[in-house]
């Protein structure tokens, strides 16, 4: 009980909020208004929502499918399970941000790979490989990866391999057994990966700003701003509900026959 | 599983581990470097000294760690307990709670925690601090524990439990000598997802954070913004090398 | 350990400590010298907190409250007014301040706070243009920036504040216009430029200049001073000739203290010429006290970037704080441009 009330509080706190009207520096204060929600209409939002969305769904599968594999490796590898899975995690325990310099540290212009890309003759020109969408999302699936491998190990460690022997038994090639068979009985926790990465990646502006050179705005970087910069804590707010609740409305629509995710 | 499958499996692990960890490497590599860029110049520890003496960072370092243990404990704990109560009786109160928590971007879960300290703190005297900041870490790491556990839970066979049970066992007993042990892995999971996600947080800790109880992102973020720096290097570098001691070391008690 | 303990522990660790007098400064990262806090510590017997922050809105974040348990504060110019009317500001005794005298001329009657009541101008800087003499031609103005051959080399400041006045004096305005039509037109020329923009950089640009990955970059005169210094006589800087912003950072005293008197000390250390000329030399800043000139070294004091000639300084302008419905405009806009 007590811990839905800390949930449920600071909600409670944003939903009042998204109904006042910005301080004249910051802060809320009456009069009551709706009027946060009606900006919310204006079209250059909607493009943002949209972009958003994309990047974060790519970002997403992308770290399926190279997660995937690497949570097979670990759950199949017998007593080194664990070193392995550290080893996943390790990097995850420096800073996020240290880690998104590194990789504008290598992906500059006068960074190491455009070095060596030139050293070896195979380019003239530096690429642009850093400040643009594409950057941003290596940024995020580096970021989220092991979000998505641990739910996936948790669920492919407990696999019967009977199952899979059942299914050799019945004449079904590898690749069949894998579809037909694991990814089935892997869906919780696919699903679960899925979200611990999509909606971070949704509300994420440190990767865009870093890594895309702040010149395109994500809904987070819209969040980010009205709490600091612009001091709309109300229109911030009401930007956050938005969010939350299509997020809500994704993750419900994603429920499989009645079963949760949570 | 096939062997050609197996061995398909490993190559595509060596590249993935690859790129999870060169550019930690190349980061290593140049913490050594005695030029500030990226052009090696030569060997040099002046940035692991700058470290050393750099109070501020050992000072937020200490913080982070101890927000993390207390944060993660706490949160796996309770978390545990929320998706086994959630697996076993279902309530749409903590789902749903569950749910905002994950999807509530983290600039307005520090702004909303925020608002709410501040609002309690008009009765209670009390100023922003450790406290606060643990509090919220554990607040926002819950949900993340619950995920994985019960991911694990949805794939468990119910009749373990009541089989237990009917052998005589008490509820706890069942949930306790069945239950825990199947859960172990996942319970080991989310508590590193848990002190991952704590030590690594910026946005919701510096909005928390009170005057006393500054940490390592806080200060990381802070020199990261004025440009290239290999104390930063350094201190990755550290944090690395430390926690990857404490992992083999755990391995080493584990077997004995 | 559990939460009890270490609640327990803390508040016993903090009862020891709050034996000696504190004072919890909150300022800008990288805008004191090594020493600074540490001489000020030992002679007034006064520990410090100190805390750093890297832009003002995060720093009102906390403040806003008027519960953060911060005593010392340095907000820019363009945010006196409104913290005064916020009611987060104390009144500044200047009977504790004796060495207010030493304040540069130009900062003794601000044009934000013309009676010092508030705040004392602390350090100050412009905005202009940095690049590489590489380029063969010298940006002298705004509008050079919009030059097809900059093209993916040249970054502008990530603050809407400042594109928004390069923009706006581009076109012959003031750059604290509240007018829509003046802003709209300089967000249709910020448009014009965005693709001919490699980032949005605030201080971060200063390691790129160095590495020669950006051409010409708007920056703040203490980055440029900074990546000059390090960029072995490839950089150069220039104040636009249509105009360019002026700030100032100022130090003042939360209302929320209670130690007032140690504040009060603080300011009056900060105002000592020895002690902000050491400030200088590490921090390649501007300060507001006229009587650390002769401290500097020849080479910091006839800096052109840091120190220019009054005749360029007088085509500045301060920033000032924006109308509400300004700044919702402003911020609109920005918004359109970034999408």
């Amino acid at each position: 009980m007590l811990m839905t009330v800390t949930m449920l509080a600071p909600l409670a706190i944003i939903v009042v909020y998204s109904l006042l009207t910005r301080g004249a520096y910051g802060g809320v204060e009456l009069p009551w208004t709706i009027e946060n929600f009606m900006r919310l209409w204006d079209p250059v939002y909607g493009i943002i929502f949209l972009r958003s969305f994309w990047i974060a769904a790519v970002a997403t599968a992308l770290c399926l499918v190279l997660g995937f594999p690497l949570a097979m490796f670990i759950a199949g590898s017998g007593p080194r399970k664990n070193l392995y899975l550290s080893l996943v995690i390790l990097p995850f325990w420096t800073s996020f941000l240290i880690r998104t310099y590194a990789w504008m540290f290598l992906l500059r212009d006068t960074g190491i790979l455009n070095s060596a890309l030139q050293a070896l003759h195979i380019i003239r020109e530096p690429l642009p490989l850093l400040y643009n969408d594409g950057a941003v999302i290596l940024g995020l699936v580096y970021g989220f990866l092991p979000f998505m491998v641990l739910p996936l190990y948790a669920t492919l460690e407990r696999l019967e391999p009977s199952l899979l022997e059942a299914a050799a038994d019945l004449g079904a090639r590898p690749w069949r057994a894998l579809v037909s068979v694991t990814l089935p009985l892997c869906a919780p926790g696919i699903r679960a990966g899925a979200i611990l990465v999509f909606v971070p990646c949704l509300g994420t502006y440190l990767t865009s700003d870093l890594l895309g050179g702040s010149k395109t705005v994500l809904i987070g970087n819209l969040v980010q701003n009205q709490f600091t910069a612009s001091r709309d804590w109300p229109f911030g707010a009401a930007l956050s509900l938005a969010l939350m609740a299509i997020a809500m409305v994704l993750l419900f629509t994603a429920r499989n026959r009645g079963e949760e995710i949570l | 599983m096939n062997q050609g499958a197996k061995r398909g499996l490993a190559i595509y692990a060596v590249f993935a581990y690859a790129f999870l960890h060169v550019p930690l490497l190349i980061l290593a590599v140049f913490s050594f470097n005695s030029s500030r860029f990226a052009v090696w110049e030569s060997f040099s520890l002046q940035w692991y000294r700058a470290v050393a003496n750099d109070s501020n960072l050992i000072e937020s370092s200490v913080n982070s760690l101890i927000i993390a243990v207390v944060a993660t404990v706490a949160a796996t704990v309770i978390g545990t307990l929320a998706a086994y109560g959630l697996w076993k009786r279902g309530s749409a109160w903590i789902s749903g709670s569950m749910y905002l928590s994950l999807v509530t971007p983290e600039i307005v879960t520090g702004a909303s925690l925020l608002a709410l300290f501040q609002w309690v703190f008009r009765f209670a005297h009390l100023r922003l601090g450790m406290h606060t900041v643990i509090l919220a870490h554990v607040g926002f790491s819950i949900a993340y524990v619950v995920v994985v556990v019960l991911a694990r839970l949805r794939s468990y066979d119910r009749t373990l439990e009541e089989a237990a049970l009917d052998l005589g066992a008490t509820e706890f007993g069942a949930f306790y000598r069945v239950t825990l042990p199947y859960l172990v892995p996942a319970i080991a999971a989310a508590a590193m997802l848990a002190f991952t996600v704590s030590i690594d947080d910026y946005v919701i800790t510096s909005l928390v954070a009170g005057v006393d109880s500054q940490t390592l992102p806080m200060v990381i973020y802070a020199m990261a913004r004025r440009g290239v720096n290999p104390a930063l290097n350094a201190v990755s570098t550290l944090v690395v090398f430390g926690l990857g001691m404490l992992i083999m070391l755990s391995e080493r008690f584990r077997k004995a | 350990m559990n939460r009890r303990t270490f609640l327990l522990g803390t508040t016993a660790t903090a009862v020891a400590c709050s034996r000696a007098p504190r004072l919890n400064i909150f300022n800008w990262s990288d805008y004191v010298a090594p020493d600074t806090i540490p001489s000020f510590e030992r002679e007034f017997g006064i520990r410090v907190r100190y805390g750093t922050y890297e832009s003002v809105p995060e720093m009102l974040a906390k403040v806003m409250t008027g519960n953060s348990g911060w005593d010392v504060v340095f907000p820019s110019a363009e945010y006196i007014q409104p913290m005064r009317d916020m009611g987060l500001l104390a009144r500044l005794n200047h009977a504790w301040l004796p060495n207010l005298s030493n304040l540069d001329r130009q900062f003794q009657q601000p044009p934000w706070d013309p009676g010092l009541e508030w705040c004392v101008p602390y350090m100050h800087g412009a905005t202009g243009i940095v690049y590489q003499k590489s380029l063969g031609w010298t940006p002298r103005a705004w509008s050079d920036l919009w030059d097809a051959r900059l093209s993916g080399k040249l970054t502008m400041l990530d603050d809407p504040p400042e594109v928004f006045a390069a923009c706006l004096k581009t076109l012959g305005y003031s750059l604290n216009s509240g007018d829509p039509s003046q802003l709209r037109a300089a967000q249709q020329r910020a448009l014009a430029q965005k693709p001919l923009v490699r980032a949005y950089l605030n201080a971060e640009v200063r390691d790129q200049l160095v590495a020669g990955d950006v051409a010409a970059a708007e920056a703040w005169a203490v980055t440029a001073a900074q990546a000059i210094a390090a960029g072995s006589g490839k950089l150069a800087f220039s104040f636009p000739s249509e105009g360019f912003p002026r700030y100032a950072d100022n130090v003042a005293i939360l209302r929320e203290s209670s130690r007032r008197e140690g504040a009060h000390h603080f300011i009056d250390y900060l105002l000592r010429p020895r002690v902000a000329a050491a400030i200088v030399e590490t921090t390649r800043t501007a300060a507001c006290n006229g009587a650390a000139q002769q401290y500097l070294p020849e080479a910091l004091r006839s800096d052109p970037v840091l120190y220019p000639s009054a005749d360029i300084l007088v085509r500045g302008e301060w920033f000032a704080p924006q109308s509400a419905a300004s700044q919702r405009l402003r911020d609109r806009l920005w918004t359109e441009i970034k999408t």
